[in-house]
């Protein structure tokens, strides 16, 4: 009997500052979109388990889509950008996701990413309230410096393994072994968009100061953050949610920095209870 | 393997950390190009682990100043250690990343090095969580 997976992928065309993309995704589930952001270097596999959840795609449209050089989204079609250092943006960040729900044509989207996909969760909360009915920054912060180092991308040294090891430590002990490897393994295969991710991750996103501006009213913010986790700990995300007017936070116990990819179960416990928080507060709001 | 239930002598965590690094499948099986001598610096002593081709060949035990060389150093209070040594470290003890980013350990030295060798010494150090921290 064949074992075929309800979990369909497609390709579509993404047109965002003047740049043309032909955009990667994976998705299965009926109800409200849940728009899945991967983390820095990595590709949609991480949303692996949520993909593939009966109780979570009863309800939700999970959406996870590789970020452009990432995965199966190539580079841009109509630029030489191999020409250029690659180095993302918060606007363009933005700006392509926004772009993305458009070209998808999704309706009040709920929108979840991990790490640098936490921090433009915030950023989209920030710039287009109205157009997200919640966002849950995981392992997000409002500034989150440290991480934009040469060694991802050194080529004196085996560049894959650098990024698949030097963000090991970012998994809990606890986390299956098996799947603390297939996130390693993930790694391993996007070092040349690792370090200009973390641009925008490490130098180019700074909301501090700002958080103020968030308006849950119009875009629920739900943050959630591992203990594992050193780059972007439960200190930094508590501090984060304190300065946003309405915002939940939720720390995780005994999983790191790739919640969704290093342990789904424990990780699934979690977005229910931010699930049900932004059902709650947008039922409420309405 | 047997869990450590309190921090080994020195004589015989040298003798467990090298048999459990020579007997490991994962570095066993990755460990062709890790060659390399670093020094590990848990306060109460010092060790300079030589590995050649993933085996490791030599650790010498609190050596005299500029007796034995080494191309990196790892260095971190005896109680950071101590908190490697647990079969589950705390968070920010599980591993040289976090422990530097959040606790009081320093990567030293041709950190190149280490960078070329991470993916095996990452594991290495993992090792002590089974055979414990002398220290």
């Amino acid at each position: 009997m064949s074992k075929i997976s309800p979990v369909t992928g497609h390709y579509v065309t993404v047109d965002v500052d003047g740049l043309e993309y032909k955009v990667f995704y994976l998705e299965n589930g009926q109800g409200q979109p849940l728009v899945c952001q991967h983390t820095a270097g990595a590709h949609n596999h991480q949303w692996r388990g949520l993909l593939e959840d009966p109780e979570i795609t009863a309800n939700y449209r999970v959406i996870a889509y590789d970020l452009p050089r990432h995965g199966k989204s190539d580079p841009p079609e109509n630029t030489e950008w191999w020409t250029e250092e690659y180095q993302l943006s918060a606007d363009h960040f933005a700006n392509f996701i926004v772009a993305l729900v458009d070209a998808l044509e999704l309706v009040d989207p709920i929108f979840m990413g991990s790490s640098f996909g936490g921090n433009v969760a915030l950023q989209l909360a920030h710039r287009f309230p109205e157009r997200f009915d919640a966002v849950i920054p995981v392992e997000g912060a409002d500034y989150s410096p440290g991480f934009y180092l040469d060694w991802w991308q050194h080529p004196h040294a085996n560049a894959a393994q650098v990024c698949g090891s030097g963000t090991w430590d970012l998994m809990a002990p606890q986390s299956p072994e098996a799947d603390r490897w297939k996130t390693w393994f993930y790694y391993t295969q996007g070092s040349e968009a690792f370090k200009g991710d973390l641009y925008f991750y490490s130098v180019d996103h700074d909301l501090r100061g700002k958080l103020g501006e968030i308006q849950t009213n119009k875009c629920a913010v739900v943050l959630m953050t591992g203990e594992y986790d050193y780059l972007t700990t439960p200190e930094d995300g508590a501090r984060t949610a304190s300065q946003i007017p309405g915002a939940e936070f939720i720390e995780m116990k005994a999983i790191g920095h790739f919640p969704m990819s290093e342990n789904y179960p424990v990780f699934k416990g979690y977005l229910v209870q931010a699930l049900d928080l932004i059902r709650t507060k947008t039922t409420v709001g309405a | 393997m047997t869990v450590a239930t309190r921090a080994p002598s020195v004589e015989s965590w040298v003798q467990s950390f090298t048999e459990a690094n020579n007997q490991d499948p994962e570095i066993q099986a990755h460990g062709k190009y890790f060659t390399c001598s670093y020094l590990l610096d848990m306060e109460a002593h010092t060790f300079v682990v030589r590995v050649v081709s993933g085996t490791i060949a030599q650790i010498s035990v609190d050596p005299g100043p500029i007796e034995v060389p080494y191309q990196f150093a790892i260095r971190a209070s005896a109680h950071t250690w101590g908190e490697f040594g647990k079969p589950v470290p705390a968070p920010m003890y599980h591993g040289i990343w976090a422990a530097t980013f959040q606790r009081d350990m320093k990567l030293e030295g041709d950190v190149l090095v280490l960078m070329q060798n991470l993916r095996c010494l990452t594991r290495q150090i993992e090792l002590l969580r089974s055979t414990g921290a002398p220290v």
